[in-house]
């Protein structure tokens, strides 16, 4: 505070003054003839102990009521009372000022460094550039004339204000008195009601009680309560079937549901009405509208079905009938088999066919012939084992390692797990590793969630045998009793294909190793197969580093190298003397 | 459980009003937006119509029902004298189907009307429930999205604490003394009485926003 500040200042002049007698100085004589200074003193002392007062009883009351408050008007009569105090002693010291110098006493490290500013009278930067504004203000009009005369007018101003000034106080001064308010009120004073206004007030005021208490003038027609055509939220569920009197029964059950929020996904999977979950509860008992949707109940029973609806399924079409798909992936794989390797796109007008033109040198095509591909299946294999289906969604979902192409890999060698004692193992691999060669990580970025679905289930019985020797952990999660029987049913036929293949990959220069190659894998895609696969795969622990997708890839890659002609490179090489390896994966299978 | 209501109605000084009871109770405000559905008796299904009033508070991600059944009210010299309505307030929350539930026993929508305001709740020798909001009607059935106010510019203050049979003395005198510091801005009365304007009530709330708001000491 500064007049804490100057008293203090003061007083220690004074007292470093009076200490030093052989230099003893008295005050200014003019400055001490108009500073009292031990009443500036007592002064300051004075208000400091009235403020220490006040605080403490503010501390008090606190205490005592934890919830209680001084009262307004005494905190306000004191608060001017100090505040008055302090002004007076200001303007005191203001008066002497220039006798005295501020002289710090208390020097310590943190406030060395600030002392200089504190004690500048040179005003801050942007202080002085708001003065020489303001001083422009001022003087804009008369800085031509001479200083007395500018002085003249600036007089002349300060006057006319300070005449404005009175006449306001003294209009206010009246109004307190006129209003009864005492003089501590704020100034400002809302305009006084007058009649018309005050019976209209009064008159809303009436309506307002009339409406909450009894419910006047809300009440809406017969004909107007038809019912909305877009419910609040908190009455979606609640009101589904319209207003009126419901049975009681319609619940079937009393589902305590406070939340409209049941899971949207089924709820828009199925089709249901938006307009309550509760209806799609009630579509379940009785028929509601919502139960259209609900053929996908039939393919896949209802636990996998909020992971058919999972974030993964773009289209619920095509996570649900993935059993679907187990016919399409290997009667194409059949063919693809037997077509020369450059035909196999053509070959597979389903899904399968997809797998095989996803290969490498036609990743471009890969979308939209995965699409295709996976219409198709649709329509197929709904015939297929629920439980493959059930299966194939499950891991779908466990293995959700990487977007899409490790999970539809998966689905893909589920479905095609059911195939493969329809096929011969060769086919499936031989498809196998056209879908994974497609579905490999080139497809992976493109490929939308559905496609890598179909591919990924075409995919998977080939990992499965690629995988044999390998790596039971690789595709534990993926690999049944079932798919270990089938690859094992299928040693020989997949063998003889792999020899085919593996001559003609020979010709070719691309001799992929089809399943130990996928083994190695160490990433999805290309990059893996570029890695390892030169004739290391064998049937052996081959680390498949990541799941058997990879593993499919590598193998699917190798057999679409014989088309690829060296467009892909990266996937070529997985060479492996297949058939050695293969019977040992087989083996292993089994 | 009894219940005090004292019921007012405020012109639009609401946020100086806002701001004295913040101050007042030192707590945060709570957002009020409760869907009041007014459900009458048929007649044939009693001698005198029940009316039960479920209450759908919208301020939450989920809303939640509560029905609360308001009896009758004290009578008799000691209201009178009593400054404070006392009745019987029985309130229960329910799951969303209790409107369900009661369309199916017969009861009828009489009216139905949205408030939205806020609401403070604190202890000050009686747990107050002060709520300010703006009564707003619905146009179209159950249309919460396209209230309409009432009364625009009035808002309903009400100031409910709850109290048992034996110490309802207490809760009145509470909840009086509190209502002495709302004097300023308004006027509070029993629900039946009207109340009119304060006329200090522009000054109080200019004074009482101007200065940045009341702050507790």
């Amino acid at each position: 505070m500064d007049a804490a500040a100057a008293p203090g200042a003061a007083a220690g002049g004074q007292q470093q003054q009076q200490p030093a007698p052989p230099r003893a100085e008295r005050l200014n004589g003019e400055v001490q003839s108009q500073l009292n200074l031990e009443g500036m003193r007592a002064r300051a002392v004075g208000l400091y102990k009235a403020i220490s007062r006040i605080l403490e009883d503010f501390d008090a009351i606190a205490r005592v009521n934890p919830s209680g408050s001084p009262k307004w008007q005494d905190v306000l009569g004191q608060f001017s009372m100090v505040s008055m105090e302090l002004f007076n002693i200001v303007e005191d010291i203001k008066k002497v000022n220039k006798g005295f110098v501020v002289y710090p006493r208390n020097v310590n490290a943190e406030n060395a460094a600030i002392l200089p500013v504190m004690l500048s009278s040179k005003l801050l930067p942007e202080m002085e550039v708001e003065e020489t504004t303001k001083r422009e203000q001022l003087l804009s009009g008369i800085t031509n004339l001479p200083v007395p005369s500018q002085m003249e007018k600036l007089k002349a101003r300060i006057d006319m204000i300070a005449n404005a000034c009175e006449t306001a106080e003294r209009v206010i001064a009246e109004c307190r008195k006129t209003h009864g308010l005492g003089a501590r009120q704020g100034a400002n004073l809302g305009p006084m009601l007058d009649k018309a206004q005050a019976a209209k007030i009064q008159e809303q005021e009436s309506l307002l009680r009339a409406a909450v208490n009894y419910g006047e003038g809300l009440r809406v027609s017969g004909d107007q309560r038809q019912m909305h055509s877009s419910l609040p939220s908190h009455l979606m569920e609640v009101l589904a079937t319209g207003d009126g009197a419901h049975n009681f029964g319609d619940n079937s059950g009393a589902y305590p549901k406070n939340t409209p929020a049941f899971s949207p996904n089924n709820v828009n999977a199925q089709g249901n009405p938006m307009q309550a979950s509760g209806g799609q509860l009630l579509g379940r008992s009785a028929p509601s509208p919502g139960t259209a949707g609900t053929p996908n109940f039939e393919n896949v029973s209802t636990p996998p079905m909020p992971y058919a609806n999972s974030p993964r399924s773009g289209t619920n079409m095509m996570n649900t009938p993935s059993p679907q798909q187990h016919l399409t992936p290997q009667q194409q794989r059949q063919k693809l088999m037997q077509a020369s390797q450059q035909q196999q796109q053509q070959l597979r007008p389903s899904a399968a066919g997809m797998l095989a033109q996803s290969s490498v040198p036609q990743l471009q095509d890969l979308q939209g012939q995965a699409q295709q591909k996976v219409a198709g299946q649709q329509q197929m294999q709904y015939s297929q084992a629920q439980a493959l289906s059930q299966f194939q969604n499950r891991q779908m979902q466990a293995a959700r390692m990487q977007p899409g192409m490790s999970q539809s890999q998966l689905n893909q060698g589920n479905q095609l797990r059911s195939h493969l004692g329809q096929f011969t193992g060769a086919a499936n691999s031989a498809m196998f590793t056209a879908a994974q060669a497609s579905s490999n990580s080139q497809m992976m970025a493109n490929i939308p969630g559905t496609m890598q679905t179909m591919q990924s289930q075409s995919m998977m019985p080939q990992m499965q045998f690629g995988l044999t020797g390998g790596h039971p952990q690789r595709s534990h999660q993926m690999m049944t009793d079932q798919m270990y029987g089938m690859g094992g049913a299928n040693t020989t036929s997949m063998m003889g294909m792999q020899m085919q293949q593996q001559q003609q990959q020979q010709q070719q220069g691309l001799y992929g190793n089809m399943q130990g190659g996928g083994q190695s894998l160490q990433q999805q895609g290309m990059v893996g197969l570029q890695n390892q696969q030169q004739n290391q795969m064998q049937g052996g622990g081959q680390s498949l580093q990541q799941q058997g997708m990879v593993g499919l890839q590598n193998q699917q890659q190798n057999q679409m190298q014989n088309q690829m002609q060296n467009q892909m490179q990266n996937q070529l090489q997985n060479q492996m003397p297949n058939p050695n390896f293969s019977q040992q994966r087989q083996q292993n299978q089994q | 459980l009894t219940f005090f209501f004292l019921w007012v109605c405020t012109m639009q000084h609401v946020e100086a009003l806002e701001v004295l009871l913040q101050g007042l109770s030192g707590v945060p405000k709570e957002r009020v937006r409760v869907h009041e559905l007014c459900l009458k008796s048929v007649p044939m299904l009693g001698a005198v119509p029940s009316e039960v009033r479920l209450l759908c508070d919208l301020a939450q991600p989920t809303p939640s029902w509560t029905i609360r059944h308001v009896g009758g009210a004290m009578r008799g010299a000691g209201a009178e004298q009593i400054s404070i309505l006392v009745r019987t307030i029985v309130e229960s929350k329910a799951s969303s189907n209790v409107l369900r539930y009661f369309y199916g026993i017969g009861y009828k929508l009489d009216h139905e009307i949205l408030k939205v305001g806020f609401a403070f709740r604190f202890q000050r020798g009686a747990q107050f429930t002060v709520t300010v909001t703006s009564a707003n009607k619905m146009p179209k059935l159950h249309a919460t999205d396209e209230a309409v106010q009432v009364t625009p510019g009035i808002q309903l203050v009400e100031i409910t604490a709850p109290a048992a049979a034996n110490n309802y003395n207490d809760v009145v005198s509470a909840v009086t003394s509190f209502c002495e510091y709302l004097a300023p801005l308004l006027h509070l009365s029993k629900p039946g009485n009207s109340t009119g304007i304060v006329p200090t009530a522009g000054a109080a709330a200019a004074s009482l926003m101007s200065s940045g708001g009341a702050k507790t000491l």
